[in-house]
């Protein structure tokens, strides 16, 4: 039962910054994936806790302990690699057994334990043989094993599944998930892979370039992503970002780009005839789904109408309770995923790209309509990429306030 | 009624067949074989010639050193296993005469060559140190040191390598100099290393010890770089210590190397004594630092017994190859592919 607490956390090398100043708490008992792209510092990060690296600031605690300058095998924390290191010169029971070995164990004890091991593993008629006798998800079930026997405090996985197959992938993440529920213990997990980070995480921490973008359950990072990176990260294909501005019409605000016009439902009250005129319009990145998006309108309808003017005034026209069109673009490509299938779709001088159930009917050069919620926009700042959360002006004399804040 | 959708077997025929496909039918394979039949029987001489060549040509590359091993190692090798049954002085005005078995029967009665034989096992035995133990603990002591301090550390330790032997040998017969020699008068001894009979012993081997440490320490650097860093990072995260680490897991996956060394040391040891003998005691004091080699080149050039010297470098050849073949059985068994 561990807790782990990185404080402040920053390795460099030599003019590089792998991790800049991380700070994270996992309690007892989370499954915190570090998720993020290749060089994002999330393995540094995790050497770092395993005590395989030592960071340049910063601490590190487990159970409030202080444990910086503690070496690896002082930490009680077990660690998966994702080459699995398993000893090619010793059979799989000897590796099994080697923490144990290490910790001067009795003999019949370590067999005792390790026969345990085995069997919850399934692996039970191979310990006589080596590592490279063991086809890649019976090695990665033995490197597993390695961690389990000695009943650590906390287990680190840096990208356990990456060299196993697809189908191999899926069965073992479900059974590291049931792991997991089943041992309560605190478990730290690196990938570079959303699906194992939404399906298997109760804590999602993104990274980007060595900093922290985002942490917090999976259903948070996805649903309300805390930057633009973590919007285009997650999700296949990822939040569609477009460059729009923030406007004022008719006491809502709306974003609106070439062939955007989408409301935000947010309702600004006129204070005064000029009030909208002189409040600039704010740069941001609109946000949406692709999932989000609906097509409202046959290609037939609407005859060529794929300009911003022609989008406000459909958007004027249609009422309150039929779908809004918010972007109007032409199809370019259509991708078939069996149960759905993706558009990609030329809108102004962005694309965007719309998910649907099959069969959608999307045809290459059609021109699309399309409707969001206003519920389901997200927006974030265009030189900060930080989510914009709208809060309601505290102090109506203030006009400046009423712009969205940076979260 | 159902119908059951078989699965694609066989491939369908090319929609446009590059080459002249007038007769060939959808049918698929029986159509192809068909055709290359055709072909094998109208293959031109052109084709022929480019076939032959195909084949000669990797002989032809291999050639050059088939030919050197043969001329340089296989005609001596065989040419000693001839003189071996016949008595000869070397002179090419007196004829060798047969003798059949008994320079063989000489060699295992004559008292030299078991003292011989024993002073080789003992000088393999005083350089194993320093091939295989020195290196070793060198190497993990300095397995930290990277970059350009690594390349200096190496390039002043391999320096003995590139030094002659029959240039070294005479700085250290100047060192070894009873009474005023360096070596003397900083131990405080009074030893004669080269003419008493266990100093002399010892201060050939020691000598090509020196030599021959800086090559061990660049093997052992370059096996101990080759294991994968995972494996000493997940011992430690186990909870091994350093020197469980390392005898755990660094020495048995360093064992290939290691083995490597002890061959090189036992088959090489006497081509790495011998100028140094030959230089610095002449085999003495009472042949206390004769090794089979010596002895060898004694029969050989000093006392011009061809046969008899031709002899006993068959069985020590015959010797060595069973050793080898040992060891290299032994170092098979050794390494681990990880992958």
């Amino acid at each position: 039962m561990s807790r782990i607490t990185v404080e402040n956390v920053t390795r460099r090398y030599g003019g590089t910054t792998a991790v800049d100043a991380v700070s994270l708490d996992v309690a007892d008992g989370d499954f915190l994936v570090l998720l993020g792209p290749s060089g994002c510092g999330k393995s540094t990060l995790l050497r770092t806790i395993a005590g395989l690296v030592a960071p340049s600031e910063g601490r590190v605690l487990v159970d409030d302990r202080d444990v910086t300058d503690v070496p690896a095998r002082g930490r009680d924390l077990a660690m998966v690699f994702q080459s699995y290191a398993l000893y090619p010169h010793l059979t799989v029971a000897r590796n099994i057994g080697f923490p144990l070995r290490a910790r001067r164990l009795r003999r019949a004890e370590v067999r005792r334990r390790v026969g345990e091991v085995a069997d919850a593993l399934e692996l039970s008629a191979l310990l006589d043989r080596r590592p490279r006798e063991l086809s890649g998800g019976q090695r990665q079930r033995v490197a597993l094993g390695r961690a389990l026997v000695r009943d650590p405090g906390a287990f680190l996985m840096d990208e356990p599944l990456s060299n196993l197959d697809a189908q191999l992938r899926t069965a073992t993440r479900t059974e590291i998930t049931e792991l997991h529920r089943r041992l309560r213990r605190t478990f730290v997990y690196v990938t570079h892979d959303q699906v194992e980070a939404m399906t298997m995480a109760t804590s999602v921490a993104v990274l980007n370039r060595g900093r922290l973008e985002q942490i917090g359950p999976p259903t948070e990072v996805y649903d309300r992503p805390a930057s633009a990176f973590v919007a285009g990260f997650l999700g296949s294909p990822p939040m569609n970002l477009l460059a729009a501005e923030v406007i004022h019409r008719d006491g809502q605000l709306h974003a609106v780009a070439a062939g955007v016009n989408v409301p935000l439902g947010i309702a600004v009250p006129r204070r005064s005839p000029d009030d909208a005129a002189g409040e600039p319009a704010r740069s941001v990145l609109l946000g949406i789904r692709p999932e989000h998006l609906r097509v409202t309108s046959s290609a037939a309808a609407m005859t060529a109408a794929t300009d911003a003017t022609a989008a406000e005034a459909a958007a004027s026209a249609s009422g309150s309770d039929g779908p809004v069109t918010a972007l109007r673009g032409v199809v370019r490509t259509v991708e078939n995923l069996g149960s759905e299938e993706i558009a990609y779709c030329v809108v102004g001088d962005g694309e965007v790209s719309v998910r649907a159930r099959r069969p959608a009917g999307f045809a290459v050069g059609d021109a699309v309509a399309l409707a969001v919620d206003p519920g389901q926009t997200h927006l974030f700042d265009r030189e900060s990429g930080r989510r914009l959360v709208w809060r309601p002006d505290p102090h109506p004399a203030v006009p400046s306030a009423r712009v969205p804040v940076a979260t | 009624m159902f119908v059951e959708i078989t699965a694609p077997t066989a491939l369908p025929a090319p929609a446009s067949p590059p080459d002249a496909g007038a007769g060939v039918s959808p049918g698929g394979p029986r159509a192809d074989s068909a055709r290359s039949g055709r072909g094998r029987s109208r293959r031109s001489p052109r084709q022929l010639v480019r076939l032959l060549g195909r084949g000669v040509v990797p002989y032809l590359y291999l050639a050059p050193a088939l030919g050197m091993l043969g001329v340089w190692t296989y005609r001596p090798l065989a040419e000693t296993v001839n003189y071996s049954f016949f008595s000869w002085n070397l002179s090419p005005d007196s004829p060798a005469t047969p003798q059949g078995w008994h320079n063989y029967h000489r060699l295992l009665t004559v008292p030299e060559v078991g003292g011989a034989v024993w002073r080789t096992f003992l000088m393999i035995a005083g350089l194993l140190p320093f091939t295989i133990i020195v290196p070793v603990v060198v190497g993990l002591l300095t397995a930290e040191v990277r970059g350009r301090a690594r390349t200096v550390y190496q390039a002043l330790i391999f320096a003995p390598v590139l030094v002659a032997p029959v240039a070294s040998a005479a700085v250290w017969q100047w060192m070894l100099f009873p009474e005023n020699g360096v070596v003397d008068r900083i131990t405080g001894l009074s030893t004669n290393w080269l003419h008493e009979k266990t100093p002399a012993l010892l201060s050939i081997t020691g000598i090509a010890g020196w030599h021959l440490l800086g090559f061990a320490v660049l093997v052992v650097a370059a096996g101990l770089a080759s294991i994968n860093g995972d494996y000493a990072e997940a011992a430690s995260v186990d909870g091994a210590s350093r020197w469980q680490s390392i005898r755990w897991l660094t020495l048995p996956l360093l064992s290939p190397t290691l083995v490597f060394l002890l061959l090189t040391t036992v088959l090489l040891a006497g081509q790495w004594t011998f100028p140094l003998i030959d230089t610095l005691t002449q085999g003495g004091p009472v042949n206390a630092t004769t090794n089979v080699y010596y002895l060898l080149w004694e029969y050989g050039f000093q006392s011009f017994d061809a046969g008899f010297a031709s002899a006993a470098g068959v069985v020590f050849f015959l010797g060595f190859g069973v050793v080898a073949g040992v060891l290299v059985r032994l170092s098979d068994r050794l390494t681990f592919h990880d992958n």
